[in-house]
Order: structure tokens, then C-alpha cells, then sequence
């Protein structure tokens, strides 16, 4: 669950129409029409993405005069098919994927349930990846993979470019070549394995997420 | 050996901060505190060159020429284009001035001895995108490398990378020049990310790296793999094609203590490792003996960054477990221990270590944000000092939950106050980045002051043998440290 307190506003002013804002919005939440950025303004969730790359200072963070809140309660869809998604992706469904808002991999496997078939869909309705909108950029690609949805990328943008290597697919050569600088890969695989078979109570009685 | 406070770093402007005016007293100004002179904690460690005397910074910029001139440059050419790569974390150091210097030297003698003019500052950030444009300006990148200086972020425009484990993904702008400088430092900062395998090479998984990439090493691989993504990128042909040579700010928990530039990153990686394994892992293991305090943050960065002798406060919240071990899976701070805990508050796996329960309460006097601190203060009691600084973090998408867990007080006195009654402890800590010491309460100074000769023997005969070899560095590097 997320509060959205702020919303992106832009000075027509000082825009150029560059388009950086729209290829950093992970939400697509801001677009360039007639050469001037505009922002619609109940998709924004607040990350400030475009405010920071505006090579003009175009873009201010302001205060939502009405904060809205988006999630998704996990309890409103089955929980076994929420569980076998998660184990698909090698996650736990209590894992926190993204640090900033706190959204777990059960939240996003409900709106993956939910019809959800993008990463910007995902972080519209659960608030994945509208914080920092970096790090958990990886987990939402893995768990759209695992439920089999094709991966594309926004044409033109820099939301997101690909999946990338996980602890799973490490070649033997490669563990032989760098176990002895430290990296000890085969131990992490393990214990990733072990947290994703834990068993955890994924939905309470009355839980809103 | 107790002498008096050291002065912190002032308060900077920024808009990760709040404005430098409103933080009207500093925690190391209060009463009973002083301040510990690492030199006398730890005789053994070094000499340096910066903090130091009126000629200390003519000293880095000598030091920086010096190492600059044993480098190989031949492979750049009069009409070749060079990026000087830089990151965000050096200019935080030592009040960032040395790190700035290291980097107009770069330029300079990049010029005088190859003759190359179109030599561009590419300058990486973590979360704070805009943060490395505000140390372009504060200290005259953008004049000296004629307004070819600019800040990079990762969500900017990536170019893929073919490495051994696949496709990973760079900066377009970090890597669009003929040739590529490594400018960086021996700081360790995040123990309990890179967990010091590999640190030399990490900005070719971080600062230089895109979203993609830096997701795969916090969410991908696990704890003690994770950076392997920027050995990865850095092995692979697209970089070593382009790859001059690197350039280091020696420095240590004490300050600066020389430049290392080399053409073999990993010559230089093996004398960082031990640097940061036995100069700060010495700190780090002397903090690990505090038994209860009150930590203070009082320093112009993150939360989790703010430091003391070169420790930062997310190390500390760790400092209950040997972070350099590798055979400890998760320390009790790191992100990927973050995602294991439940929506019960605990960790899913039982072995798990709590947050340091030395910190008996965070007095958070001043600190930026722009880095997702839920969890500091979900886990350890924090008091924010000052309605502004608390309405600043609600207003940050990294951080819309720090003010639900954490509380609020008018001033650092009332903070400090609430704090020394409800823990009943008169030891502290400061977070504040003092050069060459480390500023505490009285009560604390005396309990370093006894615990440091035994950690420091206990460090140089059983753990650097065990941290060294779990990271296949041979100890014989300390010959070569030995100019």
C-alpha cells in the first residue's frame, strides 16, 4: 500500500519538449503534447523521476491537495496461485521487493492475478518501483517472466530495458573462475532457495493490504 | 588521549537537506563530549596527508600528480575523447575537497602528458539524482573541466553490455568516449552490501551502471555475490577496450593517506581490500564492542551514511556481527535482509541477527534523505530533531514511512534530553564525519580507549588472515603497500 502525497507539475515556460520526463516515468504518467509536458495528474504516483532529470528545472515536486492511497488486497485473489507465481520467480510471497514502498511479492503476483501485464501496470495499481525506481526494477520483470507474459519494453523509453542474470542461472564455469575472489554464489543460491520454501501465513483473515 | 571535539562538517545545501540554517547546534558542541584521535586508538594505522597542516591540500594535489605520472597513458591520443568517471560518495569525504582535487589533476595531466584536450567529467549518484550536479558546482568541476562536467543517473539512457553472465547495462554517457578513467577511493562506506570483495571495482555496478544492473546486484544474486555484476561489466570487452586506467584517494578511517593510480584495477583492488579490511575492519570491530549507546546522525547525507571514523551509521546498526566474514550470510543490515522479514515485523529465517541492540535509541539531529530508511527507524527508536526536517522526509518517495515510526523534537537539547532519560545510558556516538577522530561522550571514549589494543591485536592475528583468504587476496600485498 502506498500514500501518494506529491504530485509532478510542470512550467510550460521553461519545458523544451525533450521528452526526458515521459522515458523515465515509471508509471507513464507524463507526456510531451505540443511540445510541452503535461501530467495526468491521477496516474502520477509521485516519484519525482521527471522533476529530477528535467534538464530545464521545468518540473517541481508539489504537495497533493487530496493524497490518494493505491495496493491491492492479496486476499482477494487465490492464495495458492499467488504462492506457485512467487515460487516460480524464486520469491518468497512475503519478500519485500521494493525497499522504498514496501511492497511485497505477493502484492504484485495479486496484480499480475488482477490482469496486470507490465511493469508500469504493476506500479499503477501496487506502488512497486514509484520510490527510488531502481532497485526493484529486476524482481517485477521476474515475476511478469514467471507468469508468462511476453516482456516489452515502452518503444522509446528508458523505463526498463531487460531481465538480466539471477543466482539461478550462474554457470558452473563462472562459480569455478570467481569462487576463490569471495563470491560465493552457490551459498546465496541456497539461501534464496530457503527462504523462497518457507512457509508463511500470505493472507490473514480481513487483511488489507 | 581524550582531547576536545573535533568540529563536524558543516551543514551543506541541498535539496536532500534542509536548509543548513535551520540545524542550530551540533551534537558534538554539548556537554561531556570529546573527541578520540584514531592515531592514538590505533598507532599503527598510517600517516596522512589530508586532514593536515595549511600545505595539506598542495599535498593531495602533489601526491595525486605523482601517482599520475607512473601511469601508463600512451594509449590515449591528441585527438581521442576520455571520460573521467566519478561517483558521488568521494566528494562526502573529508569534506570532499581531496576527492575534488584528485579529479581536476586527473584532467590536468591527462592534457600535459598526452596532449588530449576533450577529456569530459561523467559524475554517478545513487539515489539522489541530482546530487553529484550540486558537488559539480560547489566545487568548480564545471570551470575546470570547461563545462564538460555532468551528473549521471541510472534511470538515464543505458547502453547494453555483453558480459560472461550475459546482458548487462551501463550509461550511454558514462561510456561514450574513446577512453575511461576509474576515479575513485579506498572508503568502504557499504560493508554490508559489497561486504568488501571486489569494492574497487563496484561503480561498474553501481554509479555507472543502470537501473537493470543495480537491481541484479541487490535483488538477483544474493548477499556475497552480488558484486560480482560490477566484475562482471568491468570484464567484459565493450569496457576493457575502453578502460585507461584507474585513479584512487587512498584514504583511511583517519583521512587521506596517498593516491593510488594504476592501469590494473585489480592491483589496486587487492591493496583496497586491505585497506578496508584491516584499517576500517580495526573501527569496525572496536564499534562492535560498544555494549549500549545513544547514536547520533549529524551529517550532510543519508541516513544510512552519515559516518564516524569512517563507519557509516548502517554498518553500525550491523556492528553486532562481523560484517567482513563471509561465512555470515546476512548481516543485520543489508537489503536483502530487509526483504526477508515478514509482515509480522520479524525475519522469515530464524538466523537472522536483529539491528545492533547497542543502539539503544537514534537521535537523528541532522541527515538527508533520498534513501529508502523505513526500516532504521521501524527497528530502532529515532527521534528527529525539528518539524521541518521531519515534513522534509514526508515529502520523499524513498521515505513516505521514516516519520510514521520515528518521533519529533523542537531541539537537539530536548532530543538529546528525552534521550539519555529513557535509556539510561550517557554514552554516545556521533554520526557527524569528523576528520581524524571520532566524536563521543566521555563515558564512551574511556570504554574505546581499553577495548582498542585488544581488538586490534585481535584483528591483526585472527581475522585479517581469515578476511584476506575468504577473499583470495594474499597477505604478501602488505609488501607492496610498503613504497
Amino acid at each position: 500500500m502506498k500514500k501518494v502525497t506529491m504530485l509532478s507539475c510542470v512550467d510550460s515556460d521553461l519545458c523544451i519538449g525533450c521528452k526526458i520526463c515521459e522515458k523515465v516515468c515509471p508509471v507513464l504518467a507524463i507526456k510531451v503534447i505540443n511540445k510541452k509536458a503535461v501530467v495526468i495528474s491521477d496516474r502520477c504516483r509521485g516519484c519525482s523521476n521527471c522533476a529530477e532529470r528535467c534538464p530545464k528545472y521545468a518540473i517541481k515536486m508539489t504537495k497533493r491537495m487530496n493524497p490518494i492511497t493505491i495496493g491491492i488486497d492479496v486476499c482477494d485473489f487465490d492464495n495458492e496461485k499467488i504462492r506457485d507465481l512467487c515460487l516460480k520467480a524464486h520469491f518468497n510471497p512475503e519478500q519485500i521487493l521494493c525497499y522504498c514502498v514496501g511492497t511485497r511479492a505477493d502484492e504484485v503476483a495479486a496484480a499480475i492475478l488482477s490482469g496486470a501485464k507490465s511493469p508500469e501496470e504493476i506500479s499503477l495499481i501496487t506502488g512497486i518501483r514509484t520510490g527510488c525506481t531502481i532497485e526493484c526494477i529486476q524482481p517485477l520483470l521476474r515475476m511478469i517472466e514467471a507468469a508468462g507474459i511476453e516482456l516489452e519494453p515502452v518503444p522509446n523509453g528508458w523505463q526498463w530495458y531487460g531481465t538480466t542474470v539471477t543466482a539461478w542461472d550462474i554457470s558452473e564455469n563462472v562459480k569455478e573462475k570467481y569462487n576463490s575472489r569471495g563470491f560465493y554464489f552457490e551459498e546465496d543460491k541456497e539461501l534464496l532457495d530457503k527462504i523462497v520454501h518457507i512457509k508463511t501465513d500470505s493472507c490473514e483473515e480481513g487483511e488489507i493490504k | 588521549m581524550m582531547r576536545k571535539p573535533i568540529i563536524p562538517i558543516e551543514p551543506k545545501e541541498s535539496q536532500y537537506g534542509v536548509d543548513p540554517i535551520l540545524v542550530k547546534k551540533r551534537v558534538a558542541e554539548m556537554k561531556n563530549m570529546v573527541s578520540l584521535e584514531l592515531k592514538d586508538l590505533f598507532p599503527d594505522l598510517p600517516p596522512v596527508i589530508y586532514p593536515g597542516g595549511d600545505d595539506a591540500i598542495e599535498n593531495v594535489r602533489k601526491a595525486s600528480r605523482e601517482a599520475l605520472y607512473k601511469v601508463d597513458m600512451s594509449m590515449i591520443k591528441s585527438n581521442h575523447t576520455v571520460n573521467v568517471l566519478a561517483s558521488h560518495h568521494g566528494f562526502t569525504l573529508l569534506g570532499g575537497i581531496p576527492y575534488a582535487e584528485l579529479l581536476k589533476i586527473v584532467k590536468d595531466v591527462i592534457i600535459e602528458r598526452t596532449g588530449c584536450r576533450n577529456i569530459r567529467l561523467r559524475a554517478g549518484v545513487g539515489m539522489r539524482f541530482r546530487e553529484t550536479e550540486e558537488y559539480i558546482k560547489r566545487y568548480g568541476l564545471d570551470e575546470h573541466y570547461q563545462g564538460h562536467a555532468i551528473g549521471i543517473a541510472p534511470i538515464d539512457e543505458g547502453i547494453a553490455i555483453e558480459t560472461e553472465v550475459g546482458t548487462l547495462y551501463g550509461l550511454k554517457k558514462a561510456y561514450d568516449a574513446d577512453w575511461i578513467v576509474h576515479t575513485h577511493h579506498t572508503d568502504v562506506r557499504e560493508v554490508h552490501f559489497h561486504r568488501q570483495v571486489d569494492k574497487a571495482v563496484k561503480p561498474f555496478g553501481m554509479s555507472y551502471a543502470r537501473i537493470e544492473t543495480r537491481s541484479t546486484y541487490h535483488q538477483n544474486l544474493g548477499p556475497r555475490a552480488a558484486n560480482f555484476t560490477a566484475r562482471a561489466i568491468f570484464e567484459s570487452d565493450f569496457v576493457q577496450k575502453k578502460f585507461a586506467f584507474a585513479a584512487f584517494l587512498n584514504v583511511g578511517p583517519h583521512g587521506m593517506i596517498d593516491v593510488d593510480a594504476d592501469n590494473d584495477l585489480y592491483a589496486v583492488n587487492d591493496r583496497a581490500t586491505f585497506i578496508g579490511c584491516q584499517l576500517y575492519g580495526k573501527i569496525m570491530t572496536l564499534f562492535g564492542e560498544i555494549d549500549e549507546c545513544i547514536a547520533v546522525l549529524d551529517f550532510p547525507c543519508p541516513v544510512p551514511y552519515v559516518f564516524a571514523a569512517g563507519v557509516i551509521y548502517a554498518n553500525f546498526c550491523g556492528a553486532n556481527g562481523d560484517l567482513y566474514d563471509l561465512n555470515q550470510s546476512l548481516p543485520s543490515y543489508t537489503w536483502y535482509t530487509e526483504a526477508f522479514y515478514g509482515k509480522n515485523g520479524r525475519p522469515i529465517l530464524d538466523s537472522i541477527p536483529d539491528m545492533n541492540p547497542a543502539i539503544k535509541m537514534c537521535v537523528h539531529n541532522y541527515a538527508w534523505l533520498g534513501y529508502p530508511s523505513a526500516f532504521f527507524s521501524k527497528y530502532i527508536p529515532t527521534v528527529v530533531v525539528g518539524q521541518e526536517q521531519s515534513d522534509l522526509f514526508d515529502t520523499d518517495p524513498l521515505n513516505q514511512e521514516y516519520m510514521d515510526y520515528a518521533v519529533v523534537c523542537k531541539t537537539t537539547d530536548a532530543a538529546m534530553d528525552f534521550a539519555y532519560r529513557t535509556t539510561n545510558t550517557d554514552k554516545v556516538i556521533i554520526f557527524d564525519g569528523a576528520m581524524g577522530g571520532i566524536n563521543v561522550s566521555k563515558s564512551l571514549a574511556e570504554l574505546l580507549i581499553e577495548k582498542a589494543p585488544l581488538v586490534s591485536e585481535k584483528v591483526d592475528t585472527q581475522l585479517l588472515p581469515k578476511w584476506l583468504k575468504q577473499r583470495g587476496v594474499d597477505i604478501s600485498i602488505l609488501n607492496k603497500l610498503v613504497k
